[in-house]
């Protein structure tokens, strides 16, 4: 069961991510829900690189060979996530902008603008 | 799309997409011992190859640069595009007095907020510089460092509040150091086509295993990433703070569409 828990725990973070955004009456919500479905990504790129026993890859007082984890899906989750930050903030902004605009934050309440 | 519409459809496709899932992580190699050739290379060689000991350094600024540019550029356009938002609809002034909330009086900062704010923003950017310049021997870069160096810039505006912050994080400065981090991780690329070698690739001496001058190309490309991060959410939050401010001409707020 243990082999299986980490695909599971991203299956389902991803799964109540999605269900977050398409039940979503508020985009502040949603770009909460979002990041619920980044953070899935994080746990199945960190839990492919997981090497039983092993530990980090920095050999700063273990020489080089000590079994380690992988340190390119580390690196790829690291940029991931500040870049995640950024965008959940640029994501916010146009929240803000909307609720400034149009007066609400329910995705329901937009409707197309015409002409 | 009605809501049931939209529930309906996510419904069905969870019926198709979950059994695929289960039999995907079913077959997937077991925690632990999935096969990992790239890292494994990684491990083996960046030490010898690039006089490094934090292998995720050496991915992220060597072996993946030209990614971690394309990355960096993401958090720039990110970064613009939050100001250009922001600042589009409110002007770039920053003559305004403190919004607030109607009916509810505006509280003055306790002093145990203002010590705790005064003695522990210099420890933590103090710490951000720390982790950002130990990027290529002891776990730490420019990624962590600069968002620790932010975090320490916005305790100063928890502890002394919206003048001071603007007085010792002046925008535009935030703004240079956001985009020259940005540029000076374009340009440390360009130095490997003047000696004739490929665009990122590392042409400084590396330097002794283990120490801060390790690693080559890879300081001036940590700095950069260190200033365009940190430069980068000390923008984010100066933008988000202003857009709690009132002009001073007392223009009814949200009232310009």
């Amino acid at each position: 069961m243990i082999a299986l828990l980490p695909w599971l725990v991203a299956v389902w973070l991803f799964g109540i991510g999605l269900y977050g955004i398409v039940t979503s009456r508020n985009f502040v919500h949603l770009i909460g829900c979002l990041s619920v479905v980044q953070a899935s990504t994080y746990v199945l790129l960190l839990a492919v690189g997981y090497r039983g026993g092993a530990g980090a890859p920095i050999f700063y007082t273990h020489p080089p060979g000590t079994p380690a984890v992988d340190p390119v899906v580390q690196a790829l989750v690291l940029t991931d996530i500040v870049i995640g930050a950024a965008v959940t903030a640029l994501l916010l902004a146009l929240a803000l902008q909307l609720h400034k605009r149009r007066g609400t934050l329910d995705p329901d309440e937009l409707r197309p603008l015409h002409r | 799309m009605t809501r049931t519409a939209r529930l309906l459809l996510f419904a069905l496709s969870c019926l198709v997409l979950a059994p695929a899932t289960l039999a995907l992580a079913w077959h997937m190699p077991a925690f632990g011992a999935h096969p990992l050739p790239y890292g494994e290379a990684i491990n083996a060689v960046a030490t010898a190859e690039r006089h490094v000991t934090n292998m995720v350094s050496a991915v992220n600024f060597d072996y993946r640069g030209i990614d971690t540019l394309g990355e960096e550029s993401m958090l720039l356009c990110a970064v613009t595009g939050v100001s250009v938002l922001l600042r589009g609809a409110r002007g770039e002034s920053t003559r305004a007095r403190p919004g607030r909330v109607h009916g509810q009086p505006l509280r003055p900062r306790s002093t145990a907020m203002t010590l705790i704010g005064r003695v522990a923003a210099p420890v933590v950017l103090l710490f951000g510089v720390y982790v950002a310049l130990h990027a290529m021997s002891t776990p730490g870069g420019g990624f962590q460092g600069g968002v620790i160096i932010a975090s320490g810039l916005l305790l100063a505006f928890l502890g002394d509040g919206y003048r001071t912050w603007r007085r010792i994080v002046p925008s535009h400065l935030m703004d240079a150091i956001e985009g020259g981090g940005a540029l000076l991780f374009a340009l440390s690329g360009l130095l490997g086509l003047l000696t004739g070698a490929a665009f990122l690739a590392n042409v400084l001496p590396f330097g002794e295993p283990g120490s801060v001058t390790s690693g080559g190309l890879m300081i001036p490309i940590n700095l950069g990433v260190a200033g365009a991060v940190a430069g980068g959410f000390a923008v984010l939050f100066g933008e988000f703070l202003e857009e709690t401010r009132v002009e001073l001409s007392d223009r009814p707020a949200g009232g310009d569409t």
